[in-house]
């Protein structure tokens, strides 16, 4: 499998992202899937600083990002896809299903209205009803911040 | 263990509540490096060996954390000052292991102790949130200073409890027949040198850090064979 | 804009009230107190909404914080919109993170610790103890007196000025030299401790060691160093127990 992780985190490409997950899975290519930072090129050059230069960076929006799924998971080299938020995950998920079949939850953060499930994973209600949504669609999702950690199952969420 | 005076008890509570603090809050000058943390409490508590013993063995755990983000991980700093102060005037081949039990547990507790002070904090925020909103400098000030207080006193408190369990099990260590005690040591040695492995092998990846890894592991073990 | 040193002052704690919800962020406002002090004479409005701001939702790795806390003080003072302050205070999360991260804590620190481990094992604790001190307060400090003095100096493009820095060349070396620094510290630490109890008993600790290391990577998270290590020691002192 060249795609080696789904994650959601909305610090986007970070430290847990670019050493905690890149180094142990040998990621080569991480692909920020974003619409705002897609058309924004002085967000893409700080985002692109975050990596070493052995990592491919690409920023794409939702569309283009599904359409070269099936490219990147039969490519040698291993991906990892991020988003910063579960309503482009679920929107990548919703345009291939059969590609983006295990969801990481890495790091979603505190907002009004949202409430803590794990230290590094607040969401409302309504979020985690969506969820239970993808899920239930045959997407495997779990929570995990760091490949150190165990993994969080959706349903055991409190 | 050493016969602790309150004085020297008083002075290793100080150092542990110092590298706890510095493990996050401040000043973050790397004494709650287990190796550092260890070094000194064993000085303090008169005998240095002991405290570079454990203070070693507990850094190859801390080697394998990687601090990350918001990740949850052990204490080692007031657990090191803990296992010296039990390791202290024992020979180390027989309180080593003791003492990575010891301090392995206050390590955890530390860890969930990190939590709360986190959780603490949160909670402090959510009550000045309508003085942070309307921009007060003050209330941002109480925060930060009753932040600090909760974290010093998180490992105060820590250390405490982990100099009471040296001295509860100082007088079972003495007892402790050599080869269970030799054996509990050389259990924590081996866990140790697994920790720092797995932690080097994980943090290298599979790029050119790997084969600097691998190069340095090849040096350092022709060192050691010529000594 | 005065305030400067008391700022960089301020920023050994920066983690001081860390919190799962705004992370570094009050920290971040506690730090830029001292720089927001002059803009309350020049615009009173302005200042306020700045330290609303300033203690907001932040997280990188604290020794490049200045970075950020410099280029958003400049900003407000450059009389920059509010929302654009925000997205670059958001955007620079994620530079200042991964690449603080990889320099300190991937980089420095076990590069660092891992010679400090090799100055004990070869019998030299009272230098190289003090040495892993210096050199690394040393460098923190330059960094962090560079990264405050570079973000105030850029403002809005702090971005390109990070980008140009010595940074991602410093990264490219210094990881490198911790995996050596590592390697060689670890037969070497190993012989420190096990020439102490002799060959034979050595040869169990080892045993010990590759199978932690095995059954590790095997369970992956569900079983941690930590994990296994307080494991072993239960089991040995009950084989112990019931076999006397």
């Amino acid at each position: 499998m060249a795609i080696v992780l789904f994650r959601v985190d909305d610090r986007l490409i970070h430290g847990q992202v670019v050493v905690g997950w890149g180094r142990p899975l040998g990621v080569n290519r991480i692909v920020l899937v974003d619409e705002q930072v897609a058309t924004s090129a002085w967000e893409q050059d700080l985002y692109r600083m975050a990596v070493t230069p052995d990592i491919e960076v690409e920023f794409l929006t939702v569309a283009d990002a599904a359409a070269r799924l099936r490219d990147w998971q039969a490519d040698v080299r291993r991906t990892l896809v991020l988003t910063g938020d579960l309503d482009t995950m679920a929107a990548l998920h919703a345009l291939d299903p059969v590609t983006v079949h295990r969801i990481n939850l890495g790091g979603i953060h505190h907002r009004a209205g949202r409430r803590e499930r794990l230290p590094y994973l607040y969401l409302t209600d309504d979020e985690m009803a969506r969820l239970m949504a993808l899920d239930a669609a045959g997407a495997a999702v779990a929570a995990q911040d760091l490949p150190t950690t165990s993994p969080v199952a959706l349903k055991a969420l409190p | 263990m050493t016969d602790l005076a309150p004085s020297g008890a008083l002075l290793l509570v100080i150092w542990g509540t110092l590298v706890g603090l510095d493990l996050v809050s401040v000043p973050q000058v790397m004494i709650a490096r287990p190796v550092v943390a260890g070094a000194v409490a064993g000085w303090l508590a008169g005998d240095l060996e002991a405290g570079l013993r454990v203070g070693v063995l507990f850094e190859l755990f801390a080697l394998d954390v990687l601090p990350v983000g918001a990740v949850r991980y052990p204490d080692y700093g007031p657990a090191t000052v803990a296992g010296t102060a039990l390791a202290a005037d024992s020979p180390w081949q027989f309180a080593l292991g003791l003492s990575t039990a010891v301090g392995l547990v206050i390590a955890v507790l530390g860890g969930f102790g990190l939590q709360w002070v986190r959780r603490a904090n949160a909670r402090a925020i959510q009550r000045h949130s309508a003085a942070l909103a309307a921009g007060e400098g003050g209330a941002i000030r109480r925060l930060q200073y009753g932040s600090l207080l909760r974290d010093a006193g998180r490992a105060a408190g820590l250390t405490v409890l982990g100099l009471v369990c040296a001295w509860v099990l100082a007088e079972p260590l003495a007892r402790l027949d050599r080869s269970t005690a030799l054996g509990l040591t050389l259990v924590a040695m081996g866990c140790g040198l697994s920790a720092v492995i797995s932690g080097a092998l994980r943090s290298a990846g599979r790029g050119g850090r790997l084969r600097w890894l691998g190069t340095g592991a090849l040096v350092g073990l022709i060192v050691a064979a010529l000594r | 804009m005065n305030g400067g040193w008391r700022a960089w002052l301020r920023l050994f704690a920066v983690q001081g009230t860390w919190n799962y919800e705004r992370m570094l962020g009050v920290g971040m406002g506690y730090a830029a107190e001292p720089l927001l002090e002059d803009l309350k004479t020049v615009d009173p409005v302005r200042h306020t909404e700045a330290v609303v701001r300033s203690a907001e939702f932040f997280n990188c790795n604290p020794n490049l914080a200045g970075l950020a806390l410099g280029a958003t003080a400049r900003a407000e003072y450059d009389a920059v919109p509010g929302a654009q302050i925000a997205r670059l205070r958001t955007a620079l999360c994620s530079p200042l993170g991964a690449l603080g991260d990889q320099l300190f804590w991937a980089g420095l620190v076990p590069l660092l610790v891992g010679a400090a481990l090799i100055g004990v094992a070869l019998g030299a604790a009272w230098w190289a103890l003090p040495a892993f001190l210096v050199v690394y307060n040393l460098a923190r400090v330059a960094t962090g007196v560079w990264a405050l003095r570079t973000g105030l100096d850029a403002g809005m493009a702090v971005g390109n000025a990070i980008a140009t820095s010595w940074m991602s060349r410093a990264i490219e070396r210094v990881g490198p030299a911790a995996g050596f620094s590592i390697g060689a510290a670890i037969p070497l630490v190993s012989a420190w401790y096990l020439e102490a109890i002799g060959w034979p008993a050595a040869l169990g600790a080892i045993a010990v060691a590759l199978t932690g290391v095995a059954v590790t990577r095997w369970f992956g998270a569900s079983l941690t160093t930590v994990r296994f290590t307080l494991l072993a020691l239960v089991l040995l002192v009950l084989f112990r127990w019931v076999l006397p």
